[in-house]
């Protein structure tokens, strides 16, 4: 199965979904504040890649790089003012700005090619992004767990369980809320810009799907949040999940959805890997 | 673009803000109550709106009901629609992290609308009972936005003096301001939490049965309306239930505003600007505080 184009396709799907999951795990399994519209970093990336690539004529490779940057840019202008906001209201905000940006794109016609779409020129070289996919979703997870064996990622974990109790004792919050914030967009905005090139085709409601936010949430969920492993479990299972089941019964899919997600915040809001940690004192750092 | 405004054009935009204005504050009170009294953000909130436009819609197709008066049939229907749902899965949320409810209610959500989909395809269906506009001085008023603004405005008084006067509304709330203080005088918490869904989704119906009348009906029309309701309940303070009625006129008065000087697309950002900027600078809202 592997190596055959469906084979590279659908691990190349898996690494994308890695990447994204651990990427969210990042700054709200971490930190407790929930973004509620983490895929717009995904499309942001997605735009800024597209856009060098077919206006700019920059290689893929460093086309991606910028998409990590652009994803970053994005994250530091809406970060430094959202970040202050707390519970729900942080989580509606991040949905706004996902709405927002595709409004945006639609609206500059000339860099976006508004609804109509991006053409990115032909380039077969599947493979090669393949293997930066799987960089990515390996970088997201190396990087994950650095952070949660490290002082920074044991003040997140103290923000999340107390934000006040942390700020008595000295942890400057807003500085590492936005840190955290902004690594946690590296990892969608490169995705995004090599999922773009590799799809050779983007428009704005292909690359800022609600539902995608919530795929990755669920599949952090499924894992355990707040864990290293338990994002890269999730993306497995849910992926291999949907390509088994959900596409044989496309007129129930969403529906299908909708019971998962209800399922696993209803029975399993620790997730898989949060359930074994509980029951087998397994390492905080799995 | 390079418009002139003329005081005119000004003038209608008052008048168009404020008829949707009022659909605003209508279904943003159902959202408000539910955050209020509960904590949980109701992502469907919308999609059970949708439901309510599709119940008018096949009561006018199937037996020639009249869309204003079958209002309270729509309105009673979904108010068990929204009952059986805190019965059944919201409750078990009221407490959590907002995430686990934020999850929930898009997984109903999207349930519904998949459901919607099924069972009523995606064909565009429009309840042709009032068309047109009418002239009033040198500005156009819309017949069915008109009559829409008089049945939420009527629909919303209701649902004031009955928050107002009534024990039920009392109790609600009571709950609303602090549970633990409504527990102690003896009232039925879950029972209250309960019918308060019931009632928002009831406030999401009535609105639902007045958009039947002007906009094409079809499953995803409603999920911009959550978004829109959120955006009033936060002008107005959260948890304020008058703020919802000013937030929701401020509302249609923003985007009509903004329509005159920029494109669609771009007075949604206005709106997002807004939201984040009323967030940041007053947290409480524009009247401020809980007044409940």
């Amino acid at each position: 199965m592997f190596g055959t184009g469906y084979g590279v396709r659908a691990m190349l799907q898996i690494f994308m979904w890695i990447a994204l999951a651990g990427s969210w795990n990042l700054i709200s399994g971490l930190t407790g504040y929930v973004s509620f519209g983490h895929v717009a970093f995904f499309g942001a990336g997605a735009y800024t890649g597209a856009i060098l690539v077919a206006k700019a004529g920059w290689p893929w490779l460093a086309a991606a790089l910028a998409g990590g940057v652009g994803a970053c840019a994005v994250a530091l202008v809406i970060g430094y003012p959202c970040l202050r906001l707390k519970g729900p209201y942080f989580a509606i905000a991040m949905l706004g700005l996902n709405e927002v940006l595709r409004a945006l794109v639609s609206y500059f016609e000339g860099l976006t090619g508004g609804g109509s779409g991006l053409s990115l020129p032909t380039l077969h070289a599947t493979v090669p992004i393949y293997y930066a996919m799987a960089a990515t979703a390996a970088g997201v997870t190396l990087l994950t767990y650095a952070i949660i064996t490290s002082r920074f990622g044991l003040r997140l974990m103290t923000i999340r369980e107390d934000e006040l109790a942390a700020e008595a004792m000295g942890i400057d919050t807003a500085r590492h809320k936005l840190y955290a914030f902004l690594i946690s967009a590296v990892g969608p905005g490169i995705a995004g810009a090599l999922a773009a090139r590799d799809q050779g085709y983007i428009e704005p409601i292909s690359v800022f799907p609600l539902a995608m936010t919530i795929t990755m949430i669920v599949m952090v969920l499924f894992g355990g949040k707040g864990t290293v492993w338990g994002p890269v479990l999730g993306a497995v299972v849910l992926f291999v999940a949907q390509e088994l089941v959900w596409a044989r019964f496309p007129y129930v899919h969403q529906l299908l959805f909708g019971a998962i997600i209800v399922g696993v915040v209803l029975l399993m809001p620790r997730g898989v890997l949060g359930i074994l940690q509980l029951r087998y004192r397994l390492p905080r750092t799995i | 673009m390079n418009v002139v405004i003329t005081p005119a054009m000004v003038g209608q935009v008052v008048i168009s803000g404020i008829l949707a204005g009022a659909l605003y504050s209508l279904v943003a009170l159902g959202l408000a109550l539910i955050f209020g009294v509960m904590r949980v953000i109701n992502i469907a909130h919308g999609p059970l709106l949708m439901l309510g436009a599709y119940t008018t819609f096949f009561l006018y197709d199937l037996f020639g009901l009249n869309p204003y008066l079958s209002i309270p049939v729509t309105m009673a229907a979904l108010f068990v629609v929204g009952v059986v749902l805190q019965r059944t899965l919201v409750f078990r949320v009221v407490d959590a992290p907002e995430l686990s409810s934020l999850l929930l209610t898009f997984g109903i959500s999207i349930g519904l609308v998949n459901l919607a989909q099924l069972a009523f395809t995606s064909d565009l269906r429009a309840v042709e009972y009032l068309t047109g506009s009418f002239p009033l001085g040198p500005f156009a008023v819309s017949k069915p936005r008109l009559v829409a603004f008089v049945f939420a405005a009527g629909v919303t008084g209701l649902a004031f003096l009955f928050l107002q006067r009534s024990r039920v509304g009392k109790a609600i709330r009571a709950t609303s301001q602090s549970r633990e203080v409504a527990m102690v005088c003896g009232i039925d918490v879950g029972r209250i939490h309960m019918l308060t869904f019931g009632l928002a989704t009831a406030l999401a119906a009535a609105g639902g049965a007045l958009i039947a009348v002007i906009v094409a009906i079809q499953p995803e029309m409603g999920q911009i309306w959550t978004f829109k309701s959120f955006l009033v309940i936060v002008l107005g303070g959260a948890g304020n239930y008058p703020g919802a009625l000013l937030g929701g006129m401020l509302l249609g008065l923003i985007e009509q505003m903004a329509s005159l000087f920029l494109t669609t697309q771009l007075s949604e950002v206005v709106a997002y600007v807004l939201l984040v900027v009323v967030l940041l600078v007053r947290p409480t809202g524009l009247l401020g505080g809980r007044q409940i």
